[in-house]
């Protein structure tokens, strides 16, 4: 057994060339244990979704490796194969756009499900349901298409996809950006449900107040470099970069006041 | 008229409605009830789809646009109805007195207009026709934009997402209105870009003496930077009070809420939810719509008009009927 369930090693990610070079990710490595709360916040253009599709295996870093179980899991400029195709799966900032508009959300369940699965309609759907229902979304708006549902169902639609290949690793991108405050506790709510389960969870978030309610340790990432990692709690108690400082000042209501205040104090 | 006992404006039993030809009249909001003061700081909360940008069309006379009309009540700006301002009149207001920055105004500002041209078609908008590059840089600087010069050159497109915001605030303030109104300004953006923003907006605030009303969803937000809290559920005010009087809240919607902000919750701790969704409009059954949601229902919420909010106007007011029994949640 490897150390580490996901692990990634002096990544880097180069979009274009010349001119219009973007180093989106340079050198980073990060860890994660099976059934990990972890975070990566940044602000905007620091390189966060880049990292997180080079873990999901949706991108191919340009330098450095990803290992699955110890496995290296891009072969050459090849993706993700095997069981960490199955294994690591994501979700995204706006599920508008990752669900098909067309499709009820038990039907794009029970789709997943039988990719997955390769298991008749009936059990594919009843399995589907299932997912639905432990994401808080009952029959009645399962058979709804996206477009019916609120951003917050939406949200839920997308994860009980994934949950769908049985993964190990949940990479969420964001989930929280766009929705309501009322379904944004609801959607962290079953995270941790899912956590209980053992499900290791990468959450992705410009917001260190919801970096701080569910992870355990935390990638601070600033211009496509980590500036400071480790447990979350001791990065809030006693952040060492300015650049952390900030971000923890920005954190809307109590937590953001209390360290403002700190701050000028300093 | 001062701003002597007056408020700045006056939401009065407003409900709104969209007419249709062949089928009934759909209500969306039913009803509202809130002062603005001069120089204050109001926050409106609630999910989305509870009414708050319905409200604030009928302040700036954009309801018509949309399929709205007044169906009943009336909104006072500086004690005159709006709810029956002619075009001609709302030409004088819109502008004059109310700025307006729009929900997704992330999407605008016009793309094939460069800032300087938005600007100076907002400051042509106000009558005065002089002087309009010095007006327009002198704006930029009011909203915190350095390097003046290059920004009035470029497209929206050019910026980032929080300069692009600061543009609409400028344009909205063009006309150094009383009234200004940011529809979930930093929906979208940074926690970093959001906290500038608000600074900016209490700045605005204070030197300015601008009366803001800030529309959100995050009640942490809202509970940091406003003075006052206008909450809104399903189409109805159901809770208004100072910041300081809703640290205990006195609607079972907005103590849920109040339970649910992140910011102020144990890491990993169950965050309360509030149980299903909102009513939809045309979904609305009789009596109090919260009622589906409701851990104090009783069978008499469930009668009757929708509740009245209760409680000394322009402080602490609630529109739940069983508030005795609060201490159960
Ligand atoms: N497909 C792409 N092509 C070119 N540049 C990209 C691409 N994807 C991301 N970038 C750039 O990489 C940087 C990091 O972007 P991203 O990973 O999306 O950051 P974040 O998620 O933290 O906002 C940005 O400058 C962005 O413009
Ligand atoms: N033209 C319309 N026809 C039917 N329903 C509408 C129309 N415009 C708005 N609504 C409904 O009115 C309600 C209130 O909308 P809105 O004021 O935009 O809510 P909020 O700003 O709080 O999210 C929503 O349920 C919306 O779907
Ligand atoms: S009126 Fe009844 S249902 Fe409505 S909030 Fe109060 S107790 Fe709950
Ligand atoms: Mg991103
Ligand atoms: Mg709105």
């Amino acid at each position: 057994m490897a150390d580490f369930l996901l692990e990634a090693k002096n990544v880097s990610v180069t979009f274009g060339s010349g001119s219009t070079k973007v180093e989106a990710v340079k050198n980073v490595s990060l860890t994660l244990r099976a059934g990990e709360p972890i975070g990566i916040v940044g602000e905007s253009g620091s390189g966060k979704s880049t990292l997180a599709r080079v873990l999901a295996g949706l991108q191919v870093p340009t330098e450095g490796e990803i290992l699955f179980n110890g496995e290296s899991v891009y072969k050459g400029s090849k993706a993700y194969t095997g069981e960490a195709r199955r294994q690591v799966q994501m979700v995204f900032q706006d599920p508008y756009g990752s669900l098909n508009p067309q499709l009820t959300g038990l039907n794009a369940v029970a789709e997943a499900v039988r990719i997955h699965d390769k298991t008749s309609k009936e059990l594919s759907e009843e399995r589907a349901l299932q997912l639905l229902r432990r994401m808080g979304i009952a029959e009645l708006d399962a058979i709804k298409k996206p477009r019916q549902l609120s951003g917050g169902q939406r949200q839920r639609v997308s994860v009980a996809r994934a949950l769908s290949a049985s993964p190990t690793v949940l990479l969420a991108d964001e989930p929280t950006s766009a929705i309501d405050q009322s379904a944004q506790a609801q959607l962290l709510n079953l995270f941790r449900g899912l956590l209980d389960e053992g499900l290791a969870i990468v959450l992705v978030s410009h917001d260190l107040g919801v970096i701080r309610y569910l992870t355990k340790r935390v990638y601070v990432m600033k211009d496509g470099v980590f500036v400071e990692s480790g447990v979350t709690e001791e990065i809030f108690n006693d952040p060492r970069e300015e650049y952390t400082k900030l971000l923890l000042a920005s954190i809307p209501g109590d937590l953001g006041v209390a360290a403002r205040q700190k701050l000028n104090k300093s | 008229m001062s701003a002597s006992n007056t408020p700045l404006i006056q939401v009065r039993d407003v409900v709104i409605g969209i007419p249709h030809k062949r089928r009934p009249t759909l209500t969306i909001v039913n009803k509202a009830n809130f002062d603005i003061n001069y120089g204050e700081m109001v926050g409106i909360v609630g999910e989305s789809g509870s009414g708050k940008t319905m409200i604030c069309r009928t302040m700036i006379g954009t309801l018509e646009r949309r399929g709205g009309k007044i169906l009943s009540g009336d909104v006072l700006f500086e004690g005159e109805s709006l709810a029956r301002a002619s075009e001609s009149d709302w030409k004088k207001l819109r502008g004059k007195s109310i700025g307006y920055v729009p929900q997704s105004a992330l999407a605008g500002p016009n793309p094939v207009l460069t800032i300087e041209a938005q600007l100076a078609e907002a400051l042509r908008n106000t009558g005065d026709t002089k002087n309009i590059k010095s007006r327009s840089k002198e704006l930029l600087e009011l909203v915190k934009i350095r390097r003046v010069d290059t920004v009035l050159k470029q497209y929206p497109y050019q910026l980032s997402g929080g300069m692009r915001q600061r543009v609409m605030i400028a344009c909205a303030l063009a006309t150094s209105p009383k009234l200004l109104i940011a529809d979930e300004p930093t929906t979208g953006l940074d926690v970093t870009v959001q906290s500038q923003i608000m600074d900016l907006l209490k700045e605005i605030r204070s030197t300015m003496g601008t009366a803001i009303v800030l529309i959100s969803h995050d009640l942490a937000l809202i509970d940091e930077v406003c003075d006052r809290v206008v909450v809104m559920h399903a189409g109805a005010t159901v809770e208004v009070g100072s910041v300081k009087e809703l640290v205990k809240p006195r609607h079972p919607y907005t103590i849920a809420l109040n339970s649910s902000r992140i910011d102020i919750a144990q890491p990993g701790s169950e965050l309360v939810t509030i149980k299903g969704n909102a009513p939809s409009v045309g979904e609305w059954n009789p009596g109090c719509r919260f009622a589906d949601r409701c851990s104090i229902v009783q069978a008499d919420c469930r009668t009757g008009e929708h509740p009245e909010l209760i409680g000394a106007s322009g402080t602490h007011q609630t529109a739940c009927i069983h508030t005795e029994l609060l201490e159960r949640i």
